[in-house]
């Protein structure tokens, strides 16, 4: 593992336990006055002091480290319950992949479109761009609804609008890599009187690989957040981390929606981390 | 001189094909538009004919546009550029009008364009406040806030290595988490007032901001700053002569994928608590009772102002970075 080496471990160390060292206080910090409110005004408590109250409020302003471990433990077990974040987790990892891939294929096509023909560039490209500054996930909550409508229910409409938002680089990055191949290549290609097909096949899609995985960490992200919204607006258990955030903070228990956005990071980044695994699989001539 | 140059240099295959192109254009948003006109106010499905005739309309438009776009390739003005974008979407408009008028699709399920514009029209002051509060206070706000503090951050990051190696790790695996699930955390901490909202846009910005400036300040040339040094410049001269012009462009990079990030920040901040406005709270709200045709003009709403803001950050960009390699012909 190259991090153990790092020049980074050292200060990072030192920072995460500096904020550790921090968080205690700051947690008192931040409840006491609340707590203090909350005695003041005669709430049934089974503690006497403001100080005392602090960590273990209902729903306090930050969590106190005891309350995030059994809201863990309370939202992990059994691992395979409708409500344990695990199964959750994988639905939501889920929707974002199959939203990925649904960009990719779509983005190839739209890529191709862009490289073989200046009219298609021109007369489409512009609206993707402008598209781009637009809060497409605007867009989410009713896509849902419409496309259950229509019958498309459980992944499908998450991974459209996961795909929706994650279309944009993918499109972009493919095209760029359509593009790259060496020249000398193109040239070697055209003494052999190769169809345009096969430049593609043999060629531009090869080289464009490398552009798709940049582009996939760059929109991973993006899609993530995508499948999170979408999963607000469907119904059920199972339904993804979204669903979760969502019922949670109706309910009001702000400990579980402390512990889903740490999953949901934690999700975030081990995704990040299986592009950059299948990247270094599919592409090992890059390293 | 320049008269007979253009002339001569004009292709009359090219004039064709593109005056053809603009006649089947013509034709195709004839056929759209009759189609709509003889339409609008019957309330029973169009039979098989009259479809097949819109998508033949729609062929013919594509077909032309196909051609007209191709004479518009050469051009470098950017306001001409865009037409052939700008048909583009008006004839997909016009060929979703029409099929949702020939297939009688609810207007409570997909509203047709011409309807969302006239609701646009008329919700447009509860719409404007909407606006208000989640660009100017919300977005916005939080937007200034977290690209000062990222450009700040990143000066000081900059500055000492031990900040660099601690923090910077941490940055880019923060730009991993999806903000969404920070949204329902800060409502609940702040509250449904905008403030919160302003936080998440903030802390959403913050990081790409910090990430990007910190590469403009550091991705100095090694000549410019062995120049510094055999000036003996002080550490300030270094960065107001060196590093901070040389991070403009990069700055503006992060400034510009903040106003995008910070626009869905706002809205998805309201999907999990508003004060009764704002643009994702109408969104959320209107969503749930099948109000599409609001739902859309608030979509309209948010992507004018999207699309509006961005290029004004671009046009301060040009402004101010206008000697970078990026704008030189």
């Amino acid at each position: 593992m190259s991090l153990f080496r790092s020049p980074n471990l050292v200060p990072m160390l030192v920072i995460a336990v500096v904020i550790a060292l921090l968080y205690y206080p700051l947690m008192l910090f931040a409840n006491v006055p609340v707590a203090q409110r909350a005695l003041d005004n005669g709430a049934a408590l089974e503690c006497k002091t403001a100080l005392e109250c602090a960590p273990q409020m209902r729903s306090p302003v930050l969590p106190s480290p005891q309350q995030l471990l059994t809201g863990f433990r309370s939202l992990l077990f059994p691992l395979n319950a409708p409500t344990s974040i695990i199964p959750n987790a994988l639905t939501t990892a889920f929707n974002t992949l199959m939203g990925l891939l649904l960009a990719a294929v779509v983005g190839f096509f739209f890529a191709i479109g862009i490289v073989a023909s200046r009219a298609f560039e021109r007369s489409l490209l512009p609206l993707v761009v402008a598209s781009q500054t637009v809060p497409i996930i605007a867009i989410a909550p009713m896509l849902v609804v419409v496309l259950g409508q229509y019958g498309v229910q459980g992944w499908l409409p998450k991974a459209i609008i996961a795909g929706f938002v994650a279309f944009f680089p993918i499109a972009i990055g493919v095209a760029k890599g359509l593009r790259s191949p060496d020249p000398m290549a193109l040239d070697l290609m055209k003494t052999y009187n190769a169809p345009t097909w096969q430049t593609y096949v043999l060629l531009r899609f090869p080289a464009s690989v490398p552009y798709l995985f940049t582009a996939f960490k760059v929109s991973v992200t993006a899609a993530l957040i995508g499948a999170i919204v979408a999963e607000i607006a469907t119904v059920g258990f199972q339904g993804g981390l979204g669903r979760m955030l969502f019922e949670n903070s109706r309910a009001s228990d702000v400990v579980a929606i402390w512990v889903i956005m740490i999953s949901s990071a934690v999700l975030g980044i081990l995704l990040v981390a299986l592009v950059n695994l299948a990247e270094r699989v599919v592409t090992p001539w890059k390293r | 001189m320049e008269a007979v140059k253009s002339a001569e240099g004009r292709n009359p295959k090219a004039e064709g094909q593109s005056l053809l192109g603009w006649v089947l254009l013509a034709a195709g948003f004839g056929l759209l538009l009759w189609f709509i006109a003889s339409w609008w106010s019957r309330t029973e499905l169009a039979p098989g004919g009259l479809k097949l005739l819109i998508g033949a309309g729609f062929l013919i438009g594509a077909l032309g546009l196909a051609r007209v776009a191709n004479s518009f390739t050469k051009t470098t003005n950017a306001l001409i550029a865009f037409v052939p974008a700008g048909l583009t979407l008006l004839l997909a408009l016009v060929t979703v009008e029409a099929l949702l008028r020939a297939y009688q699709v609810p207007v409570g399920l997909i509203p047709t364009p011409s309807r969302v514009l006239s609701t646009l029209v008329d919700v447009r002051q509860v719409l404007l406040q909407d606006a208000y509060q989640t660009v100017v206070l919300e977005a916005f706000t939080g937007w200034a806030v977290g690209s000062v503090l990222g450009v700040g951050f990143a000066l000081l990051v900059s500055r000492f290595v031990f900040l660099e190696r601690g923090f910077l790790p941490y940055a880019s695996a923060f730009s991993a988490i999806p903000i969404v699930a920070l949204a329902p955390v800060l409502v609940k901490m702040v509250g449904i007032e905008w403030q919160s909202k302003a936080i998440i846009v903030a802390i959403t910005v913050f990081f790409p901001v910090v990430v990007n400036t910190f590469r403009g300040l550091t991705e100095v040339s090694h000549m410019s700053l062995d120049l510094m040094r055999s000036y003996a410049a002080s550490q300030l001269q270094n960065y107001s002569a060196l590093r901070i012009p040389n991070a403009l462009p990069f700055i503006f990079n992060g400034l510009k994928l903040g106003t995008t990030l910070a626009m869905i920040g706002a809205i998805v901040g309201e999907f999990f608590g508003a004060n009764g406005q704002g643009l994702g709270f109408r969104i959320q709200i209107e969503a749930g009772r099948f109000g599409f045709d609001i739902v859309w003009s608030a979509i309209i709403v948010a992507s004018v102002i999207g699309i509006a803001w961005y290029n004004a950050v671009a046009w301060v960009e040009r402004r101010l970075t206008g000697w970078h390699v990026s704008f030189r012909e």
